[in-house]
Order: structure tokens, then sequence, then C-alpha cells
């Protein structure tokens, strides 16, 4: 160990899928992953290639099939239990039957923080998402969009120094998704939290990660990672620079080296 | 609150109009055509019948009430259980699940001669196992599938959170259960005192509303058949009562036909 703290480190990690058997897959093959902390790290490729498996790996939703990941200087599986990462999906996830508020407060009751502390924290994680006047609403009420801010309001509620992140606007139209990405900017700077952020459009990795790891399928590795860094002060003239078009066009090379020449499949170019 | 009121008002005339309106139809027309009562009964000649014999409607009632309504709980009880059971226990869903299926599968309502010979022939037992069967069923299937359709976004956050099974059970799985039982409860609830009817067409004890009415036609005694009818009827009401009550207060917690 270095002097410097890892949030997460993944070494020499492989994921077989019903290994052994006749529909067997090489999800994920001997990855190599360092992440420090208060680093913004994007993970795209193509469907298929494994970026969310990585993430889960990282999460102990799943436990690889051979090699080790280690999250916050802890095996992933003590860093879980001590619930040091919160995790948003592509679906918010957020349940019906709980007001906003009370969702937020979810993995708080979980760590048995008491109502008080619960509450007050709730309100501060509302005002960060700027949803304070929504917290008695129920999830349904609220646009797809405000439900991604509370289910990341609620990942980040318990202060966990990582944030892990599938796809969380996947399911967003593109205006929604743009005012989305500069918001989750907004309050990682705010909550200072390492990301790791799987996603499969190609502008969304380059605004908002200082690093994004290409990957390619059958089987999953990685194949390319393209430092970024469009510096701390980013909004939405930063989508209009050339600098960001080179980028993009960076990555979109490193993908199409990692498909050997083949146009990258199963990417979106918005 | 006046506007509640004048709303509730507005809301209930007309049927009530419409209602008055259809009995004094009924009564001329039995009037004027002449009738005799074996064949239709005036809702004056109901009315009186039903005075005349105002208690024995109500102990009729109470009896067929309180089978549809110990069914009722001893059956949503046991379905309820019994789901929980289901799915902490993989190997007894596998065991049990077909045999359910089997039994679910018997027009179960031919099970009736059968449970009352098993007990007294003055004995209501029969009849309130038969509604606790037809409850117990509905409500396994819906409960047990609540409490297993979790999401699986759900299930990882849970997992995410370190969370306990018995977390996960409390925090999860019965609040999405929740919705599924009182839709069971819905059906069920009609469904029960339905069942305490037919189960009384098949002999046992003579005291409930089913059999008088049923003994009431055979001797003629048309206006007094037609007395019990109408304690079928508000017995009926009560029952569906409760499922719109239950209806209501469920719909105001969940998303109903918000999602998308």
């Amino acid at each position: 160990m270095t002097g410097e703290r890892l949030a997460v480190e993944v070494t020499k990690a492989s994921m077989v899928f019903n290994a052994g058997r006749p529909n067997q897959v090489d999800a994920l093959s001997d990855i190599d992953l360092l992440i420090e902390e208060g680093d913004f790290i994007s993970l795209i490729g193509p469907s298929g290639c494994g970026k969310s498996t990585l993430l889960r790996l990282v999460a102990n939703l799943l436990t690889p099939t051979s090699g080790d990941v280690r999250v916050n200087g802890k095996p992933a599986s003590q860093a879980r239990l001590d619930q040091d990462y919160g995790m948003a999906f592509q679906q918010s996830g957020l349940f019906d039957w709980r007001s906003v508020r009370k969702n937020i407060e979810l993995p708080l009751e979980l760590k048995g923080w008491n109502k008080q502390r619960r509450a007050e924290r709730a309100d501060e994680m509302l005002a960060l998402v700027q949803l304070s006047e929504f917290g008695d609403h129920r999830p349904w009420e609220l646009s797809g969009g405000m439900q991604q801010r509370v289910a990341i309001a609620r990942a980040l509620a318990a202060h966990p120094p990582l944030l892990l992140m599938d796809e969380p606007f996947g399911a967003l139209d593109e205006m929604t998704r743009e005012h989305m990405q500069a918001e989750l900017l907004r309050i990682c700077a705010a909550a200072e939290t390492t990301v790791v952020f799987v996603t499969h459009s190609i502008p969304e990795a380059v605004y908002l990660s200082n690093r994004v790891v290409v990957m390619s399928p059958r089987p999953g590795r990685i194949t390319d990672i393209v430092a970024v860094d469009l510096g701390a002060a980013r909004d939405e003239d930063t989508r209009e620079d050339a600098i960001f078009y080179k980028k993009i066009t960076e990555v979109r090379e490193a993908l199409r080296g990692a498909e050997f020449g083949e146009t990258a499949r199963g990417l979106d170019d918005r | 609150m006046n506007g509640r009121l004048a709303r509730a008002v507005d809301a209930v005339w007309p049927p009530a109009l419409f209602g008055a309106m259809f009995l004094a139809v009924w009564e001329l027309i039995v009037v004027i055509n002449n009738i005799e009562v074996f064949l239709l009964p005036a809702p004056s000649a109901i009315g009186s019948a039903l005075l005349d014999n105002y208690g024995k409607v109500w102990d009729a009632a109470t009896v067929t009430g309180s089978n549809a309504l110990v069914g009722l709980l001893l059956g949503v009880g046991l379905g309820v259980a019994m789901s929980f059971l289901l799915m902490r226990f993989r190997l007894l869903d596998e065991l049990t699940t077909p045999l359910a299926v089997a039994v679910n599968a018997i027009p179960i309502i031919i099970v009736v001669p059968i449970l009352n010979n098993m007990f007294s022939a003055t004995s209501q037992v029969g009849r309130r196992l038969m509604v606790m069967l037809i409850v117990f069923f509905v409500v396994l299937i819906n409960v047990a599938k609540g409490l297993r359709q979790v999401k699986p976004t759900h299930l990882e956050l849970m997992r995410s959170y370190a969370a306990s099974p018995w977390e996960v059970l409390l925090k999860a799985r019965v609040p999405n259960a929740l919705p599924y039982l009182f839709t069971a409860l819905k059906i069920v609830a009609p469904l029960s005192v339905i069942t305490a009817f037919v189960a009384e067409y098949f002999g046992g004890s003579q005291n409930g509303l089913g059999f008088r009415i049923t003994s009431n036609a055979a001797t003629s005694k048309n206006d007094v058949m037609w007395a019990y009818v109408v304690g079928a009827c508000v017995l009926g009401l009560a029952f569906y009562l409760i499922s719109i009550w239950l209806e209501n207060a469920t719909s105001r917690s969940s998303p109903a036909d918000h999602h998308q």
C-alpha cells in the first residue's frame, strides 16, 4: 500500500457465469482497475462488455470467480457491510409506499439512526438535490428526473465516500439528462464523493469523468483508459468546446479499436 | 364541510328517487294486474312480511353473516400465514403448490355435502370451513405473489445496504405484498357471503338465510321468502361495503394507475 488511499482496487478479477455449462459466459476477464479518492470514473462499452458486472463486483452484489476487489482499503464484502458506498440504478428503485423523505431515510434506518437524526439528514439531502418542497410527496407523483434525484439523495444519505451508478440517466430524455449530469457534478463536488458511473453514452462519459474506462465484450475486458478532465468549472458551454469534441472522438476511436475496426455496436452517440 | 354534505346529497338523491319510483311502479303493476302473491308479491306485502318476521330475518342473517365472517377471517389468517411459510421454505412451496392447484381446480362448492357429513346436523362448522377454503386459496395465491415479486432493483438495493433477511422481509417484501392482500380481500369479502349462502343449500342446520329462502319458496310463502331476500340483500351489501372501504383505504397510499 502506498500513502495515497485508493477508493477502489480491482486486481486480476474475472467473472464467469454458468461455468462448465453450455451457456457459460465469460463476463469479465482479468480486470485490473485502480480508482483514487475523488475520481469520477465512467465505465463505457457496448452491451455485454461487463460494465454493469464490474460495478456489481465493486458493490459486492456479485463475487468474482477469481481475483480480488477492495473498496476503501477493505475487502468489498466488508465495505458493503459497512455501507461504504451508495448505489443508484437505471430504475430509480424508490419504494412507492414510502414518501420521498422516508425513501431517503431508508439506508439510515438500516444503520439504526434515531428518528431525529434521520429527519435532519433527510432535510439536508432534500436541500442538496433541490427537492425540499417534495419531501412528503410519493415517488410516483414526481417526474423521472426528480425521481432519479431522490435516488441519488438516498444513495448519498449516509455520506458514503463512494457512489456507484448503473446507467442512472439511461431512461431520461436528452434535455433532462444533460440537466441531471450538471446536477450530479454539483452534488458530488458538494459531497466530496468518488464516483463510478456506468453508461453507454459517449458524451455523458466525457462530460462527467476525469477518466473514461473503455471496455469490450466477449470476454469483457478493459481495452483503454482515456484521461479527460474538462476542469471543475464545467457548464453548458463546455458541451460546445473543441476539447469536448476532441475527447468524444478519442473515446469513440478507443471503442472502435476495442472492436477491431468494426463500428462500436450498441453505443449511442448522443 | 357544507360543500361535502351537498355533494353527498347530490350523489344520493338521483338513485334514491329512481329506487322509490321503481318500487312504486312495481306496486302499481301488481295492484292493477291483480298479480297473485305466489307469482310476485307487491313491495308493500314484502314490507309487511318483513315487519312481521323482522326478528326471524335478523336471526337468520346473523347465522349466515357470522358463517361468512368467521370463514373470511380464518381464511385470511391462514392464507397469509401459509404464504409466509411458502416464501420462507422453497421445498414446501414445490411440494404443496401442485396440490393447491389441484384442490383449487375442484368446483369447491361440491365439497360442502362432504364437509356437512363430517359434522353434526346442527353444526355450522362445515359451512365455515367451506368459506375458509375459498378465501384461503385466493389470499394465499395473491399474497405469496406479492411477497415474491419484489423488483430486482429493490433486492439489490437492500443487499447494498447490508440488510438482514428479516429487514428485507419487513421493509421490502411485506409492503410490496400489502396491495396484493387488499386486492384479495376485495375479491373474497363478497365471495364469502355467496359461499355461506350456497353452503346452506346442501342440508345441515336450518336457521340461515339461504335455507329460509328455499323453504319458504317450497311452501309458497312468497312474501315471507322475499322478506328473507331483502335480508340477504342487506347482508351482501354490508360485505360489499367492507370491500369498497378496503379499496378506498388502500388506493390512497398506492400509485394505482399512475404507473407508466
